[in-house]
């Protein structure tokens, strides 16, 4: 079936797109609404100028540092991973910052060349898990989760602005997929789903891949934080908001007593 | 001798390889109906790729992928279809299944890194160690 290229408001060409496919998405189609974040090359092009990589290195991890958002682009090819890569090379040259933001494009090129190697087997657990795990038969994460509901606000907010946006920085995603595969002990599979129906830049590879990063069924070791680690790259403004007991407080060696001891 | 091209999810923009390399063919974007009704994406996924698409291609289509572009290619009455090539199984499947019915050129996608054939290692150091050379 043809689809028409329809014309307006993004709002108004969103209403109508819902409308043709209502079915083939997960909303129902009167909750259906757009990102914040603009399809497209033209929108693809003006964000790749607006990136500057001066304090990439040094600011990357910390929630409001200075990451490109331009992992949908490349994600589905409206930039080409090249195109990036040698746009910062010719705008900015050679740097500890060039360097390490390549080395993050690299990692897609990673999970990109494992795709091609195990296809479909980027689903299934690729070593043995280093620490105890859940059981690991849910098909998806409890409603309380999905719907941003535990109480926990860093947990909370990082669902919603999933959910709204499309995105979340990567620090975020490392800390929500602990908190589902270590804190309460849920399966990565069922993670893994939630982000990738959810995130504007959801691969197959690049998603399951690094939820088994988190799980230490593809690392040698497990993915742990804690309250001090979401202070220092998150802010203060979660935990002055949250009155839940923490279940994050604690230094690593306690962590791991705590989640990994039989 | 006509040649279309087919832009999927891995490579929605006209300076995709294949689009660039047959620049003066028509092209085409399916949203794939089976695949969809299983992944439960969210609507602003399907936004985005419908945004992208829009701008990336003459036509976009929803519904069976292969007999999509099948339909699309005998409309157009085209010889061949050129994609630039993915790394998604169901991609390969989809090949295989135009190569039954049209010819299919297979354009090389632009990466950043070129990985040897046969390449095998399992952790980000190692690899980026042996091919990340022109990015240090």
């Amino acid at each position: 079936m043809i689809l028409p290229k329809f014309t307006g408001s993004r709002d108004e060409q969103a209403r109508s797109l819902a409308s043709v496919m209502e079915g083939l998405y997960g909303e129902k189609t009167a909750e259906a609404r757009v990102s914040v974040y603009v399809g497209g090359r033209t929108a693809g092009l003006e964000a790749l100028e607006r990136f500057r990589v001066q304090g990439y290195a040094g600011t990357r991890n910390k929630l409001k540092g200075g990451v490109s958002r331009l992992s949908f682009y490349i994600r589905h090819g409206v930039l080409g991973i090249r195109e990036v890569a040698e746009s910062v090379r010719e705008r900015f040259g050679k740097s500890y910052d060039s360097g390490k933001f390549w080395q993050e494009l690299g990692w897609r090129q990673f999970w990109r060349h494992l795709y091609s190697v195990w296809g479909d087997g980027v689903y299934e657990d690729r070593e043995v898990a280093k620490v105890p795990l859940g059981s690991g038969g849910e098909k998806e994460l409890p409603a309380e989760i999905m719907e941003g509901r535990t109480g926990l606000v860093c947990m909370d907010e990082t669902v919603r602005e999933l959910v709204e946006t499309g995105y979340i920085h990567n620090h975020a995603r490392m800390w929500f997929a602990s908190f589902v595969v270590h804190f309460r002990k849920l399966s990565w599979k069922a993670g893994e789903r939630f982000f990738y129906q959810h995130l504007l830049d959801g691969d197959p590879a690049s998603n399951a891949l690094s939820w088994q990063w988190v799980a230490s069924t593809f690392s040698h070791r497990p993915y742990l934080f804690n309250r001090e680690n979401i202070q220092e790259n998150g802010g203060r403004e979660w935990c002055e908001r949250c009155t839940a007991k923490c279940p994050f407080d604690g230094t690593y060696p306690d962590l791991e007593r705590r989640l990994f001891s039989k | 001798m006509r040649t279309g091209v087919w832009l999927h999810g891995d490579s929605l923009s006209n300076q995709d390889p294949a689009r660039k390399k047959y620049a003066e063919g028509p092209s085409v974007f399916v949203f794939d109906r089976p695949f969809l009704e299983k992944a439960g994406l969210s609507f602003k996924r399907i936004f985005f790729l419908y945004e992208s698409a829009m701008e990336a291609v003459d036509e976009l289509r929803v519904g069976e992928t292969v007999e999509e572009i099948l339909d699309w290619a005998g409309r157009e009455q085209l010889v061949r279809l050129a994609v630039t090539e993915s790394p998604s199984p169901r991609w390969r499947e989809m090949v295989e299944q135009l190569k039954q019915k049209v010819e299919v050129e297979v354009v090389k996608a632009e990466e950043m890194v070129t990985v040897p054939e046969g390449y095998r290692v399992k952790r980000f150091t190692s690899f980026w160690k042996d091919l990340g050379n022109e990015w240090s």
